[in-house]
């Protein structure tokens, strides 16, 4: 099996030839606020970088943008939070799995973390019970985290239940981490809101949706589904019929905007994914709407 | 109520048992062909989904029902249900002659006599009737028929003739030209002369009417006569009674004498109607003293029913097959399942 870590570096090269390289990092890097005041150095401005970083003075006697490094406090952690139930092992909306989406965007995200220096995490587990793997630094330490989440699902894994692992971590976490949420399309709830709530007091929480494959529609009826829950079959050309489409599409819009508004509720940051070759893309729209939220 | 391929069924009931073990046995593969998709509540929890899910399945219900009813009905009518029947089948094919005393003393049991005749001669079919009328000479006032149009027009001009009516009594010309009165001896003879020659059966056969065909069907046809006479000669007859009554025997025909004027005096042989009763019994048939007028109808009905018990064919099982229920229930069941597979095309 060929390194899954190599597969998001050489996913991440392809997307830096389009954008600045360190544009990733300069967003990744104000994800988190509440900076040291204790100065390091100067570096070169890169976009992304906060402006009230840019050290003016400093800026108009080099003839170009510097920005102030400040020492970390302490090294940030990043905790990977994500489903490795039997809904990831099903079909995204782009048609490949769920898992592939959400392996791609964790190991970006764990390797923006480990380049900038911050040890990463990995909270995961199902309906049946949640795994941990302690923050550590190292490419070597990121590739065993994906690779874990890479083997737990599969459609024999036991049935999804983020707040599960939202809950261990409510539990079991203290101090202030950075909370890298990857699920699936959730539905808004009263309860999922309070759990939300009590985390986002504690920690800074990027979520990331992987859009779950349409249902309904004339693209069903080519072939028929099942559930991942329940191994149901859900009939294509049933589901193909424009009546159904139709309150198909008011229902997941319903949906879309009960989540999107629970998250703007509490307060996190959430970006959404249809497929892998978005997620970088998509990852940096997630990480500049977090810092303008900021 | 029958099957007669009733064999059938058992390879038919455990190819059934097979399909539906194959049909319901759970396929462990039959996931692999469809696509994963998670959170199907968000399909499954319309309300739009659930109605058509319903419906969906009370078509898939109908199909299924429909598809059975037509196995099951298919089944039944490739068994061959039967209706096996044993029947004695009657065969219609007697010949009775009428043969009438119209002298003055018999009017009131001739009349009678073709009364009934005229009655029965309605749920005839097959049979031919003749009539001859003879007093001092036998005269045939219509011979051996199965138009029963013309027969039932004939008797009821005899019947008037009898009653007297007036204008009638053309009817009876031609039976007084002999000399005497009831010569019953000769009426006799000529009765059973009217019957077609049974003799030279190839100029019989080709008279034949009744539609049986084949040239020894003359031969097959049951003969009586009904001798209505009450035995009181007075002339010289060219037959005597006897002679007649012999004659008759050798031609095979049965002589049912109906007597309204039994007066013998004791049992001798002698007596006119101890004499009619020898003759008719000799000839294989049947003497029946008449009292009234009346009981001529239950008479010939005695009559009608030794005949036609004499000639019941022997019994016969009669194989009739009953396709038309399952069949129709096929029909019914295969137009429903092919809507019903309409409705669910995909």
């Amino acid at each position: 099996m060929a390194s899954l870590l190599q597969r998001v570096k050489s996913k991440m090269a392809i997307f830096a030839h389009r954008k600045a390289r360190g544009m990733l990092d300069g967003e990744y890097g104000s994800v988190f606020r509440g900076r040291s005041l204790d100065f390091d150095d100067l570096r070169a401005y890169v976009p992304g970088d906060e402006v009230r970083d840019i050290d003016w003075k400093a800026s108009a006697r080099h003839g170009s943008p510097l920005v102030k490094r400040y020492v970390a406090v302490r090294r940030q952690t990043v905790l990977l939070v994500t489903d490795t139930g039997r809904n990831m092992a099903a079909e995204s909306r782009d048609g490949e799995p769920k898992k592939d989406i959400a392996v791609m965007a964790l190991g970006v995200a764990g390797y923006l973390a480990q380049r900038h220096g911050d040890v990463v995490g990995l909270v995961c587990g199902d309906g049946h019970g949640t795994r941990t793997i302690p923050a550590k630094a190292g490419e070597a330490h990121l590739e065993r985290i994906l690779r874990e989440i890479d083997s737990a699902i599969t459609l024999d894994s036991g049935p999804s239940r983020i707040e599960a692992q939202l809950e261990h971590v409510a539990r079991t976490v203290k101090g202030r981490f950075l909370l890298f949420v990857v699920a699936d399309e959730l539905a808004a709830g009263p309860d999922l809101e309070q759990l939300l709530r009590r985390l986002r007091a504690q920690h800074e929480i990027l979520w990331f949706t992987v859009r779950d494959a349409d249902l309904a529609g004339e693209d069903s009826a080519m072939r028929d589904a099942f559930s991942v829950a329940d191994s149901a079959a859900l009939p294509g050309h049933l589901a193909a019929s424009p009546a159904i489409t139709e309150a198909y599409a008011k229902a997941a819009g319903e949906r879309d905007a009960g989540r999107q508004a629970m998250f703007r509720r509490t307060g996190i940051t959430e970006g959404h994914v249809t497929g892998s070759s978005t997620v970088m893309t998509e990852l940096f729209a997630l990480l500049e709407r977090h810092r303008r939220a900021g | 109520m029958e099957l007669m391929f009733w064999w059938l069924i058992p390879p038919a009931l455990l190819l059934a048992a097979v399909a539906l073990w194959r049909a319901f046995r759970p396929d462990p593969q039959a996931n692999a062909r469809r696509r994963p998709v998670a959170n199907a509540d968000r399909l499954t929890a319309l309300p739009e989904y659930q109605a058509a899910l319903r419906r969906h399945r009370r078509w898939l219900a109908v199909a299924a029902l429909a598809a059975g009813t037509l196995l099951v009905s298919a089944v039944a009518a490739a068994a061959r249900p039967a209706e096996l029947t044993t029947v004695r089948p009657e065969q219609r094919n007697r010949d009775i002659m009428l043969c009438l005393d119209s002298s003055g003393s018999m009017s009131s049991a001739d009349s009678a006599v073709v009364e009934v005749f005229g009655m029965l001669a309605k749920e005839f079919d097959g049979e031919r009737i003749g009539l001859t009328i003879f007093d001092s000479s036998a005269m045939q006032a219509f011979p051996l028929t199965d138009d029963y149009e013309y027969v039932q027009e004939q008797l009821k001009a005899a019947k008037a003739a009898f009653d007297g009516d007036p204008g009638s009594a053309g009817f009876l010309d031609g039976t007084w030209s002999g000399r005497g009165s009831s010569l019953i001896g000769d009426g006799l003879a000529s009765c059973v002369n009217a019957f077609p020659d049974s003799g030279g059966a190839g100029a019989t056969t080709t008279s034949e009417t009744d539609g049986t065909g084949g040239a020894g069907a003359a031969t097959q046809r049951s003969r009586s006569v009904v001798l209505a006479t009450d035995n009181y000669l007075s002339g010289d007859p060219i037959f005597t009674l006897e002679q007649a009554g012999a004659l008759a025997q050798e031609r095979g025909v049965r002589v049912y004498a109906l007597n309204p004027g039994d007066f013998d005096y004791g049992p001798g042989p002698g007596q006119p109607g101890a004499r009619l009763r020898a003759t008719a019994e000799a000839s294989g048939g049947a003497y029946y003293p008449l009292d009234t007028p009346d009981a001529v109808a239950d008479i010939v009905r005695r009559v009608q029913s030794t005949e036609a018990a004499a000639m019941q064919g022997a019994p016969r099982t009669v194989v009739s097959d009953l396709p038309d229920v399952p069949l129709t229930v096929a029909l019914l069941s295969g137009l429903v399942l092919a809507g019903a597979s309409w409705r669910l095309r995909p």
